[in-house]
């Protein structure tokens, strides 16, 4: 019978201290009565390996105290798909406000490549944070609603009393049959955003984070830019800044599977502006002398050569955003009339 | 076990544990306590594991719808439990229930041709 203390004295520490003494004393009369029974048909005591199996049979001590205990959630099943929703919401929102924290105020303070470094690294602990606040209102509720019923607000949605009119209408299906966008390429997108956004304010006090070791060549050379990049620059900051904020409406809104074409085309469209004004310059002076009057007869020459090349490069960038333009527009005349075809 | 024998024995013990409550409450409306219900029962086909019926029998209990009292019996004592009056009625209701089921199950199972969808 020691094997038998044993077994019990372990499913003792499991019980909940209050009902330990009952239910061990109920244990111990019905294995004891068993045991009987098999001795008084082999008409012997039972072996040790007889013994260790009748135990091995009952159960492990952990999980014969477990199912005395009432079954509990941290989170039930009633409220959890709800949980997830706010944990999903909570989380992506957690990352844009922080995203934007770190590219309005990293530039104004301390713009090094260790802080925004260091804000980076941050970023883990703080989804963490809110993912943990979020998780311990629910769990709370769940405690509350389950000790108290009755005590607890009733959720919105998991109530008798929903109105099946108050159902949000129906979705209109995409006559494109395009893959919607999933959520976690539109969260991506967002990040994504808010980073290049960061990188390019940036730019203009560290620009070795757009042309590497290049800016030293820059620095001793008899070169500089010309006033007109700053023009670009802004423009480009300006249509990045517009993209990020239509994205993260989207988000907001849970409308980021379907973004309209029409919008992708302005995208494109207002994005050859400053390509555009950028091939207007008079006499492609993309690059200037530091010191015109010592350097142009002797670098005269050269900058013509550079401002031609970078006037090139941007004709054949410009042809093919035209193209891609053209290509879009094609592609959404083509879907609406499907769209047309398919209503008929 | 393979994911096919998993996911079977996970339905059988689904589809087993309503039964069970209902067994053990029929069983128990004369007195055992936990040790010799659970022989009446393997004897009548319906074995059940200790660690699943005792807690059930605590768990009944806490509902209302059996009693238990502590008794010496051979030298022993044990604890015996039988159904409350609340037990009763809750029987009767879910013994009307089984039936139903049961008539119900027996036509879709034996008869699949004469669904309705036809």
């Amino acid at each position: 019978m020691e094997l038998l203390d044993r077994y019990l004295q372990a499913v003792r520490k499991y019980l909940p201290a209050r009902r330990q003494d009952d239910i061990i004393a109920e244990l111990r009369a019905n294995m004891e009565s068993q045991i009987e029974d098999r001795e008084s048909e082999l008409n012997r005591p039972l072996t040790q390996g007889e013994m260790e199996d009748l135990l091995r049979k009952m159960g492990s001590p952990v999980m014969v105290a477990s199912r005395y205990q009432t079954q509990q959630y941290l989170i039930g099943p009633a409220i959890f798909p709800m949980y997830l929703y706010v944990l999903r919401v909570v989380v992506v929102w957690a990352l844009i406000i922080y995203s934007i924290v770190i590219v309005a105020v990293i530039p104004f303070t301390s713009p090094s490549a260790s802080s925004i470094a260091d804000s980076m690294m941050r970023i883990p602990s703080v989804l963490i944070n809110a993912a943990a606040w979020v998780t311990l209102v629910f769990a709370a509720f769940e405690f509350i609603s389950s000790r108290y019923p009755g005590k607890c607000p009733p959720i919105a949605g998991l109530t008798d009393n929903w109105q099946p009119s108050s159902l949000p209408p129906l979705e209109k299906a995409d006559p494109s049959s395009r893959k919607p966008r999933s959520f976690t390429v539109a969260v991506a997108e967002v990040v994504v955003g808010f980073l290049l956004i960061a990188w390019l304010l940036l730019i203009p006090r560290h620009p070795f984070l757009l042309m590497g070791p290049g800016v030293v060549v820059l620095r001793v050379a008899p070169y500089q830019l010309a006033p007109v990049w700053w023009t670009f620059y802004w423009w480009i900051l300006g249509l990045n800044v517009l993209q990020l904020v239509w994205k993260t409406l989207d988000l907001a809104r849970g409308q980021w599977q379907q973004p309209a074409p029409i919008r992708q085309i302005i995208f494109k469209a207002v994005g050859v502006i400053p390509i555009a004004y950028l091939l207007s310059v008079p006499d492609h002076t993309y690059v200037v002398l530091k010191n015109p009057a010592a350097d142009q007869l002797q670098y005269g020459h050269n900058l013509d050569l550079i401002n031609n090349a970078i006037h090139l490069g941007f004709s054949v960038i410009c042809a093919i955003v035209v193209l891609q333009l053209a290509w879009d527009i094609g592609q959404m005349v083509w879907y609406e009339y499907r769209r047309r075809e398919a209503a008929r | 076990m393979t994911v096919a024998e998993n996911l079977f024995e996970s339905l059988r013990l689904e589809l087993r544990r309503g039964s069970l409550t209902l067994a053990v409450l029929a069983q128990l409306r004369q007195e055992h306590y936990g040790y010799t219900l659970r022989k009446d029962l393997a004897e009548r086909g319906l074995e059940i594991d200790e660690s699943t019926l005792y807690p059930l029998l605590r768990r009944l209990e806490t509902q209302g719808l059996l009693v238990s009292q502590w008794r010496e019996e051979d030298k022993r004592n044990k604890r015996f439990y039988h159904l409350s009056p609340d037990g009763e009625l809750t029987l009767a209701k879910l013994q009307e229930e089984w039936r139903t089921i049961n008539t119900s199950l027996n036509s879709i199972l034996e008869n699949p041709e004469s669904q309705s969808s036809k």
